[in-house]
């Protein structure tokens, strides 16, 4: 095409328009290559940050068996009812979103006819900081309901059964203490990083207590995620993909569960003459130190720490003033009375101060400076093995002041009194052994042979869990090796594979003549199996048990007045020549050990024995 | 006017800048398709078929401004100036108020904006001035003056709906035709400086809105929840594109609803094409474009008269400036404006304002004086 040349040349200034128009559309060319291609990466990563966001599944815990696969915790489903907030918002988009979710609440609490609470600022908060995630407004529903709700309410909109894991203990209380319970993590509980990572953080179950708390890392396993796409109102839009959450580890108890139900069954038929039952019992293999039962009473059902049930009920049992919450087999210390008397007797023998030979006349009492002590009895003459038999406090009264406090102290710690017994789960008190060092330090005042003697009885200030009398026993019968006492046996993780498998650890060992010990044992068997022995009642036809009685007197102050109680107890072994499993049983209020205690032992020990040859048809010998 | 006649003056038509407008018009309904759609099974609305109406319209508008002879047309350039300004002042009494804008004329959902039609009057009314004049007068401030008036009425009107957007477009038609007319550069850059002296003035008679709106492209991260968010979602939306895009109908940031749904089909429809076709697709506009400008100041340059070359030039004005403001918006080059992309974004007054125009270079083109 010809330009018209003469025409042109009048007008320059086109052509300066040609060099805005091209030089414009050059720097947009230049800002889209510099936006979408130099800087297209950030763009894109701001664009999936703003739209993108991960949510946390939590993980189902692992099972609590018993040491033969008896199921002690698990879980079971919940059927809880959840409205979709950012569904119903999209159905009705003009009105207050808690407006909008009163009505659908409303309209599934007339279809279901169940009640129905519901705030607003937890349903303004949901929506705001949860959205894509359902809000739970029934939890745990009856089956009935979930059928109703099935067949009346399923289509309306924005509402849904959801499934969520819930913690149960199918055996009920059964050594609810030892298991613990579980609570909903706090948000701020879980792990910061976790916080961090997803947006939306869906907490875990956490352990509160006994294994629960003490596994609680491998109960846990291993939380999953889901990446999701919102709209900018926040709105789910699609699944972008899912990590499926892994299931906790499963952990095998050394509990033996029909032990366990024997043992708990026994205390609870203590004579106790009226009064209130608070106590404890603890089983163990001698041989392993493995926590066979473990019982403490009052106890409580650990299914109610879930959602659904209402707070006053739970306030309720923190309350109770018979702390049906405390562990007191191995969160509780108690003067252990006669029982301690072996091991006085063991240190004096040992320390070569006093000869089993030794004889006392008992009048019913002794009085040493210018107090009276008594004895629950009068014995006349006694010596050694029927001080134990009989328990003599006199007798004891009179070797003790011969060998000193010391002696005794320092066998004390032999049994491992006054530390931690090392146990795997849970933390347990380490009770006292007093020392005249010690009432110096910490009282300013002098020892007097009055101390001495009462702590020859194991009263003064002596103080041991039920545990550390049970591992005493178990010290007894296997000649001096003490076992470290464990409670967890096996860790499997959900492939099979084994995180954690409990070896028997040495805790402790009596550095004593074989043939003092031997004495003790002796007297320990004549206490329980001759006809005047104070733990006669623990006796079992055809097994050799040995053990103590122990009746301490301690004075509790309520509301201005002084109450005396008795601690109860009973600690011992059997068979007397193989042993295998150890007891210790303490009430905290009851007549004697002799006359409550040990019939509680004895009922355990006959039970079990029986268990043990019907299950494996021998002689009682106790199956692994 | 015979149908031969006709026939055969359309047969000198430049099929260049008639192909660019064809491809631009398809681009345009399949990205405002796009721009709402919303995913499978979703409703979709009817903006890319109601485009499709209108580019039928503006294709009737642009024939018949193709083949009236423009000579013919500008005889009537104080008719269409004054029905022009009388329309502005119509609608500001009797006009649909949208989205705080008194600027429409609504009919059963369809509306028509008179500040459209307006700004082809100007470029009519302007060149048949300046056509007018002798090149001393010209040189005189007589011209310039004469030139200022001209737009500062319609302007003044379109301010006051408010659109500032579509007033401040007169800005550089005028600007344009005078400097190709030949007004002295010393009297126009007299001019400029002055208005800037009076910017001062105009921040002060601006609507809150659209301080923000300034504020937001000095400052694009002060407010991203608030004013800043359309500037910042197109900008994620257009570098998330990339090279090559992220495919027809997959972008998230418009189909999820991160670039506003009621701003994405037309003020904010390069957002959209360039987050699903990328950096090749951006080029591609900008490629139509350049066909589009520069072929029309070629017809400039062959116009048969100066009357031509004027109007020719104040076209290209027109759509060079939207075009770079657009874009530059999209991108955060530009200050956030409503100005539509020409033949592009979704909107019925423009795309037949759009057209007219471009039929009017035709006329200009065909009506040249070949040798």
């Amino acid at each position: 095409m010809i330009i018209t040349a003469p025409y042109r040349d009048r007008n320059p200034r086109l052509a300066i328009i040609v060099g805005i128009v091209s030089s414009g559309l050059l720097l947009l060319l230049l800002a889209l290559w510099h936006v979408q291609v130099m800087r297209g990466g950030h763009y894109d990563i701001r664009g999936d940050a703003q739209s993108l966001r991960r949510i946390r599944i939590p993980s189902a815990r692992g099972e609590i068996v018993d040491r033969n696969g008896v199921v002690l915790a698990n879980n079971r489903p919940s059927y809880d009812i959840a409205i979709y907030l950012d569904q119903l918002k999209r159905e009705s988009k003009r009105q207050r979103i808690y407006s909008v979710a009163q009505a659908s609440v409303g309209a599934l609490s007339v279809k279901l006819g169940l009640p129905y609470t519901l705030s607003e600022a937890s349903v303004t908060n949901h929506y705001y900081k949860r959205r894509p995630i359902p809000m739970p407004v029934w939890r745990d529903l009856k089956p009935e309901t979930v059928a109703a709700f099935a067949e009346r309410a399923s289509t309306q909109p924005g509402a849904d059964l959801i499934v969520m894991p819930v913690r149960q203990y199918p055996q009920g209380a059964l050594a609810a203490h030892l298991l613990g319970f579980v609570a909903k993590a706090q948000q701020t509980g879980g792990d910061d990083e976790d916080v961090e990572r997803f947006y939306y953080y869906q907490p875990d179950s956490v352990g509160k207590q006994g294994v629960e708390l003490a596994c609680d890392e491998y109960l846990r396993g291993a939380p999953g995620g889901k990446t999701i796409r919102v709209s900018p109102s926040g709105n789910l839009v699609e699944d972008l993909g899912e990590k499926k959450a892994e299931r906790g580890c499963r952990v095998t108890l050394t509990i033996d569960a029909s032990y366990q139900r024997i043992a708990e069954e026994a205390l609870a038929r203590a004579p106790l003459e009226g009064k209130e039952l608070r106590g404890a019992v603890v089983v163990l293999d001698v041989r392993t130190g493995e926590v066979l039962a473990s019982v403490s009473a009052p106890a409580f059902d650990p299914n109610i720490f879930n959602p659904g049930t209402p707070p006053p009920v739970i306030t309720g049992i923190f309350n109770n003033p018979a702390s049906p919450m405390l562990n007191r087999s191995i969160g509780a210390k108690y003067a252990p009375g006669s029982t301690f008397k072996t091991i006085t007797l063991l240190a004096g023998l040992e320390a070569g101060m006093i000869a089993p030979s030794d004889t006392w006349e008992c009048k019913g009492s002794l009085q040493i400076g210018n107090r009276v002590f008594k004895c629950h009895g009068t014995h006349g003459v006694v010596d050694a093995m029927k001080a134990i038999r009989e328990s003599c406090d006199v007798w004891f009264y009179q070797e003790g002041m011969k060998m000193g406090a010391d002696v005794i102290a320092r066998m004390a710690g032999q049994f491992g009194f006054g530390q931690s017994t090392g146990i795997d789960v849970g933390r347990d008190v380490t009770g006292f052994v007093p020392s005249p060092a010690w009432k110096r330090m910490e009282r300013g005042e002098r020892w007097w042979p009055a101390d001495t003697a009462q702590l020859s009885i194991g009263q003064s200030d002596l103080l041991v869990t039920p545990l550390q009398l049970a591992c005493a026993a178990a010290q007894f019968a296997t000649g001096g090796v003490r076992m470290r006492p464990c409670v967890v046996k096996k860790i499997h993780t959900i492939s099979g594979e084994i995180v954690h498998d409990a070896v028997p650890e040495v805790a402790g060992r009596l550095n004593v003549r074989a043939q003092n010990l031997e004495f003790v044992r002796r007297a320990m068997l004549g206490a329980v199996n001759e006809s005047d022995g104070t733990a006669h009642r623990a006796a079992v036809p055809g097994l050799s048990v040995a053990g103590k009685t122990g009746t301490a007197e301690y004075d509790v102050r309520i509301e201005g007045q002084t109450r005396r109680f008795n601690r109860a107890w009973f600690m011992g072994f059997a068979p007397y020549d193989k042993p295998q499993i150890a007891v210790a049983v303490m009430l905290e209020d009851a007549r004697s050990g002799g006359g409550v205690a040990a019939p509680v032992a004895g009922e355990i020990f006959a039970r079990m024995f029986q268990k043990k040859r019907s299950a494996t048809g021998d002689s009682g010998v106790y199956a692994d | 006017m015979q149908t031969s006649r006709s026939l055969e003056l359309l047969k000198r038509m430049d099929w260049l800048l008639f192909g660019a407008m064809v491809l631009m018009a398809a681009g345009s309904v399949a990205f405002i398709y796009s721009a709402s759609y919303r995913g499978e099974g979703q409703p979709m609305p009817d903006f890319y078929r109601t485009q499709m109406v209108w580019f039928g319209v503006g294709l009737v508008l642009y024939v018949a401004m193709a083949l009236i002879d423009y000579r013919l047309i500008c005889q009537g350039a104080v008719i269409w100036y004054v029905l022009a300004a009388g329309l502005l002042l119509f609608v500001l009494i009797a006009g649909t108020r949208v989205h705080g804008s008194k600027s429409w004329f609504g009919w059963r959902g369809y509306g028509v904006q008179p500040a459209e039609f307006a700004k082809l009057a100007v470029i009519v009314a302007i060149s048949y001035y300046l056509f007018h004049r002798t090149p001393e007068q010209r040189r005189g401030w007589a011209t310039v003056l004469g030139g200022l008036t001209l737009v500062v009425v319609p302007a003044l009107l379109i301010l006051v709906q408010p659109d500032l957007g579509s007033a401040m477009v007169l800005i550089p038609i005028c600007f344009g035709l005078m400097f190709v007319a030949g007004v002295k550069v010393k009297h126009l850059v007299l001019v400029v400086a002055l208005g800037a002296c009076l910017l001062p003035v105009v921040w002060l008679k601006l609507k809150p809105y659209q301080k923000d709106r300034l504020t937001v492209f000095l400052h694009p991260n002060r407010d991203p929840l608030g004013a800043g968010w359309n500037l910042n979602q197109s900008l994620i939306a257009v570098g998330s594109g990339g090279f090559s895009g992220k495919g027809y109908l997959q972008g998230t940031q418009n189909l999820l609803g991160y670039l506003p749904r009621t701003v994405a089909p037309n003020d904010f429809l390069f957002s959209v094409i360039g987050e699903e076709k990328g950096f090749v697709g951006s080029a591609c506009v900008v490629g139509l474009y350049a066909v589009i400008l520069f072929s029309g100041l070629r017809i400039a340059a062959n116009a048969r008269d100066r009357l031509g070359t004027l109007l020719a030039t104040g076209v290209v004005a027109m759509l060079f400036f939207h075009v770079f403001i657009n874009i530059g918006m999209t991108i955060g080059l530009m200050p956030i404006t409503g100005l539509p992309l020409p033949l592009l974004s979704y909107g019925g007054s423009f795309v037949l304002a759009t057209m007219t125009a471009l039929g009017l270079l035709q006329n200009i083109w065909i009506h040249r004086r070949v040798y």
